[in-house]
């Protein structure tokens, strides 16, 4: 039997089994639970609001138009999740080319700026930046992998074996890419959550 | 040594009693845009989808092949029994066809002496007297059908 290939509590799987049958309600209860976590999951990955945004759609509009092919091998979250890392990483491809096929300026040149995209208008980065507390400034700090391992485990609490699954590295480079990035905000917030006393102004 | 720390770090981070995760959860947690959740919502309806497509592909399948081993037996069929294969008993069959249009049948092949029955009769009487009756009799016949109406004078 199908359901037996699952986890007895992944109801999860259970929901967008129901969905690929048809059931729209079950992919409402389905979006209602995941669209915290992969949004914030996107939006401190890509470190950008409009691109979250984007990106976001693309994972669920990815899962729906492939929902009748939907078998439940493993948690749908992992499934879900390797859907959001690769349209992630499709991302930030994309955004490398753009970046490299932008002229570099020359201030003689009478050509028109090239169209900037939506996620890279000022003020949406600007609306990301504004949000960010020091914690969340060491995680964009922290390099790609690193940051996404760290986001994954937060946001979902799936365990490394998942995460390496879901990032498609074996099981011993997802732990080293979370324990870099244990340390590195550790190291980072330490001054912050331990803060050195300030001298007493005494007055005269 | 960094390193030696290192795996009690994780273990502690992955224990979920750290200081760190317990900070994150602190943060805030935003939400997508409800912009964005109608949208996601909209596209996730299967209904309209499935309306708009009565048949799937799949369920064609069949019918296809069932097309196509009809035209094949049709096609061989046609090759064996078809009009282009003769056998050798069979005889060609002459159908005769007669058409006839307002003019006599005649009409079209006569001479020019006939196109004129007065001279047409002129010919058969010469013929009478020069004893030739039998030819003047066949073309007297030749000559009623062509002008069943004509009349003919009395001395002919």
């Amino acid at each position: 039997m199908l359901l037996l290939t699952m986890e007895p509590q992944d109801t999860d799987a259970g929901l967008m089994l129901r969905y690929r049958d048809g059931d729209a309600a079950a992919f409402a209860a389905l979006y209602a639970h995941y669209k915290g976590p992969l949004y914030r999951y996107l939006l401190r990955h890509v470190r950008n609001a409009g691109a979250a945004a984007d990106v976001f759609q693309e994972v669920w509009s990815h899962l729906i138009a492939t929902r009748a092919r939907y078998e439940p091998r493993a948690k749908f979250a992992t499934f879900l999740f390797h859907i959001a890392h690769n349209c992630a990483i499709d991302f930030f491809r994309r955004d490398l080319n753009l970046r490299r096929a932008m002229p570099v300026h020359d201030p003689d040149s009478q050509l028109l700026e090239p169209e900037v995209p939506e996620h890279q208008r000022p003020d949406r980065v600007a609306e990301f930046d504004e949000q960010q507390s020091a914690l969340l400034a060491a995680v964009a700090a922290l390099p790609q992998e690193q940051r996404e391992a760290f986001l994954l485990r937060e946001e979902t609490g799936l365990t490394v074996e998942e995460i390496a699954r879901i990032t498609d590295v074996p099981v011993e480079t997802a732990k080293s890419r979370l324990r870099y990035a244990v340390r590195k905000l550790k190291d980072s917030l330490r001054p912050i959550q331990e803060p050195e006393a300030l001298p007493l102004r005494t007055y005269a | 040594m960094p390193d030696e720390r290192m795996p009690d770090e994780l273990d502690d981070y992955l224990r979920g009693s750290s200081a760190l995760s317990y900070q994150y959860r602190r943060e805030s947690s935003p939400l997508p845009p409800h912009a964005l959740d109608r949208m996601v919502l909209e596209a996730a309806r299967p209904e309209p989808l499935e309306s708009k497509k009565p048949f799937k592909t799949q369920s064609l399948a069949p019918f296809a092949f069932a097309a196509s081993v009809l035209l094949s037996v049709a096609l061989v069929l046609a090759i064996i029994f078809g009009p282009q294969a003769k056998k050798p008993d069979d005889k060609p069959r002459v159908v005769q066809v007669r058409m006839f249009k307002s003019e006599p049948p005649r009409a079209a092949l006569v001479s020019a002496r006939e196109r004129n029955p007065a001279a047409w009769l002129a010919d058969i009487t010469a013929l009478r007297r020069a004893g030739r009756r039998s030819e003047a009799d066949v073309e007297m016949r030749r000559f009623r059908s062509a002008y069943p109406d004509y009349i003919i004078p009395i001395n002919q």
